[in-house]
Parts: structure tokens; sequence; C-alpha cells
């Protein structure tokens, strides 16, 4: 009985910290995402309107997030009638946003950023089939263009 | 073609259903499938049971070693006493195959048996038991268990509970550790239904045996002085074992119905 007391408890710890560490996260990336988005991010080879490129340099940015608790016995459950697993959704994708904006802040002067390429890997605690951590790196090009004089 | 810094106003990477509401849904699936499953096993298991018959049951489990913590050898002439108690209770619940008795030394109240005719009774009962009657009527509960098969039955019902676990948690979660057949070996307190029903036999062979049922819940208050019943209150509708208070009442009533009596008890010298 005891035991179940304590999994009752790391889950609802898990449940109500994780969805004050979620808000807060989403709140942070939304803010920062209108901030940059006037650095258009594109996945193309090659810049948007063809300009003048004075310098090309390789930006990334990567970011570890981590699931809690409650998430983790959600996708437990999930794992065994199937579907969509809802709980790891918000994760990666708050991941991916992150990564994306780390690389932008990395190069706040550039005027656009091309080839984004976006590589997510599992960090598993030695447990098995237990995906614990998500990493996400996000990198591309970002191009520098000439400036004109008098504009 | 212009560049517009729009951001989309809804993120369609993530479901928007309540996590919590997604985890009483499924929760209670399978939690109603292991229900249900364990339900269905259960009558199979009676089944098996009902024809396991005593010999066979002896045989298999015959050389079964008690191994619930260090035997009280140092007096063998307890462990004989009970033996006596119990083979005396056997003129009238009669169980079919030979019943052994084993003393372990333990502070806790508690007396089991195990399949294959082997009764476990602990230390502490022997120190805290005043009356010959008052042991008399637990060694006739656990013979009555015999006697309902209701050892087998627990033992089975606790494997299937650990294989249901086992398959779909996985052998070595927490869960399925915390369902381990080790605690359900030989106890047979699944149902309540059935602790009743061998509450009620022990107290007609008490009566068959010293000719009244006086003793019959000393165990009980024993227990509730020493404060050893916390499954009182929430936690009683999954505990097994009735209520101590509401055992108690049921004795005195089923007493009361067959016209038993209560007289003087034998004191118990060990």
């Amino acid at each position: 009985m005891i035991d179940l007391k304590i999994l009752g408890i790391l889950i609802a710890l898990g449940y109500f910290f994780g969805k004050w560490a979620e808000r807060s996260h989403y709140k942070s990336i939304i803010k920062r995402e209108k901030e940059f988005a006037k650095l258009p991010t594109t996945s193309t080879k090659k810049p948007l309107g063809n300009p003048m490129v004075a310098k090309a340099e390789l930006v990334c940015g990567s970011v570890v997030v981590s699931v809690d608790y409650f998430k983790r016995i959600l996708a437990a459950l999930r794992n065994i009638f199937g579907g969509a697993v809802q709980s790891y959704e918000t994760l990666v994708d708050r991941a991916r946003r992150e990564a994306i904006l780390r690389m932008k802040e990395s190069c706040n002067n550039a005027d656009q950023i091309i080839n984004l390429r976006i590589e997510t890997s599992s960090i598993s605690k030695g447990g098995k089939n237990k995906i614990g951590s998500v990493e996400v790196l996000a990198y591309g090009t970002a191009i520098y263009c000439m400036k004109h004089n008098g504009l | 073609m212009d560049y517009k810094p729009i951001l989309p106003e809804r993120n369609s990477n993530i479901s928007h259903n309540h996590p919590v509401k997604e985890f009483i849904i499924l929760a209670s699936g399978v939690v109603g499938f292991i229900l249900v499953c364990f339900w269905v096993l259960g009558f199979f298991v009676d089944i098996a049971v009902n024809n396991l018959s005593p010999e066979k049951e002896g045989l298999l489990f015959s050389k079964v070693n008690i191994n619930m913590g260090v035997k009280a050898d140092d007096e063998p002439e307890k462990r004989e006493a009970v033996q006596a108690v119990v083979d005396s209770l056997r003129t009238c619940i009669d169980v079919d195959y030979p019943v052994q008795v084993t003393i372990i030394e333990s502070e806790k109240l508690n007396a089991f048996a195990f399949p294959g005719g082997h009764i476990v009774v602990f230390t502490a009962i022997l120190d805290k038991m005043e009356s010959e009657n008052g042991l008399a009527f637990i060694l006739a509960h656990e013979l009555a268990h015999f006697k309902n098969r209701d050892h087998l039955r627990s033992l089975g019902r606790g494997i299937v509970l650990a294989a249901l676990s086992s398959m779909l948690t996985g052998a070595d979660s927490s869960i399925s550790r915390l369902l381990a057949p080790t605690g359900y070996l030989g106890q047979a307190q699944f149902s309540q239904s059935r602790e009743t029903k061998a509450d009620i036999s022990a107290l007609e062979a008490l009566n068959c045996r010293y000719g009244h049922v006086g003793g019959a819940t000393e165990f009980f208050e024993i227990i509730q002085k020493n404060g050893q019943d916390v499954k009182e209150g929430a936690l009683h509708y999954f505990a097994s074992h009735p209520e101590l208070r509401y055992r108690i009442q049921a004795l005195r009533k089923t007493a009361k119905e067959k016209g038993f009596h209560f007289e003087e008890v034998k004191e118990l010298f060990l």
C-alpha cells in the first residue's frame, strides 16, 4: 500500500510541477518567437530574394528537455493501448521550438538563416526503453547580406 | 515574393485534450481489464481446485519447505502441544491428509495455512493467547480453510494476478514486484466471504470439541488491544480480512443463532 501512495504522490508532483514548467516554457517561447519573427528561417538551399551575400556561417542551437513522472506514466499506459502519445507531443514541440530559437539567438544580426535542419535524439538514463530526455539540435547557415551605403 | 513574419495562431503539433482526462480513461481501462481477467480466471481457478483431490495436493506440496523465518526449535514440546490441539480438532473438522504444525519466531500475531497441510503459527500467538480454546479457534479456522481448499484458491489467484501484471507492465516493474505472489502464498485471505465462512466453521468445530464456544473471540480481542488492526477505516473495503469488530459481532451472532454457549475456558500452559 505504501508503494501505491508513493506512486500517487510522485504522479501528483509530476503533474503539477510539469504543468507549471511547461506553461512557463511556452510563454517564454511565444515571446521570443515574436521577437525573432523578423529573422527569416527556411529549409531552402538558396537565400530568399537572391541577395548579395557578405558572410555565411554555420549556426546551431540545441536543447535537452525532460518529461515529468506523470507524463511518463501516461506514455506507459498509452503504450498498452496504442495511439497518439499526447504527453510526449508537447515535449518534442517545445524542444524543437526552443532549439530553433537558440539558434536564432546565436546569430542576432543575421539577415536570414537557410538550410535549416533539425535532429532529435533521446537520452535514456540506462533504463530499458525509457525515454527520459530528448535532445534537439537545430542547425543552419546564417547569411549576412552586403549592406549598401545610405540604406 | 516578400517575407511576411507571421506566427501560427494555433499549435497544430500537439493534441488539445486534457491530460488528466486521458490518464483517467486509460488507467480505468487497464484496471477494468485486469479486474475482468482476474474475475474470469478466478472461475477457472475454482474449477481446477475443485478437481484437485486432497491426495494429489498432498503429493504436490509435501516436499515444500516452509521458509517464513526462524523456526522455534528450542522448545519442541510447544510444537507438540499445538500439534496435539490440531489433532484433537480433527475429530470435528476432518481434513483428508496429515496436518503438520510449524512454529516460527515472530512478533506478529498471525497464523497461516499452506498447501500440503502445513499450518504455521507465530510465537507471538503462543505468548499472548491465554486459553486453549482461543488457540483451538485459530487452528480450527486454518483447518476450515484447508477443508474449503481456500489456500489453493488464493495461491491460484495470486499467480493469475502476478502473471497479468507481468504481461502488462513487465516482469520487473515496480507494480509487478508489488503484486508478487510471495505476499499471497498460502494466505487464504482473498475474499471476505470465505474468511467469514471459515470463522463459522471454526465456531462449529469449537463447539463440537469442547461443548461450548468460550474463547472464540479471544484472538480478535487481543489484536484489538494491541492495535494491530490498521485496516480499519477507508482501507477496510480493500482488505480481504473482514474488519475485526464485524468479525467479533458476527461470531457472537452466529453463536446465538446456533444455540452455542460461552463457558469457562481451559488455560493454556505454554
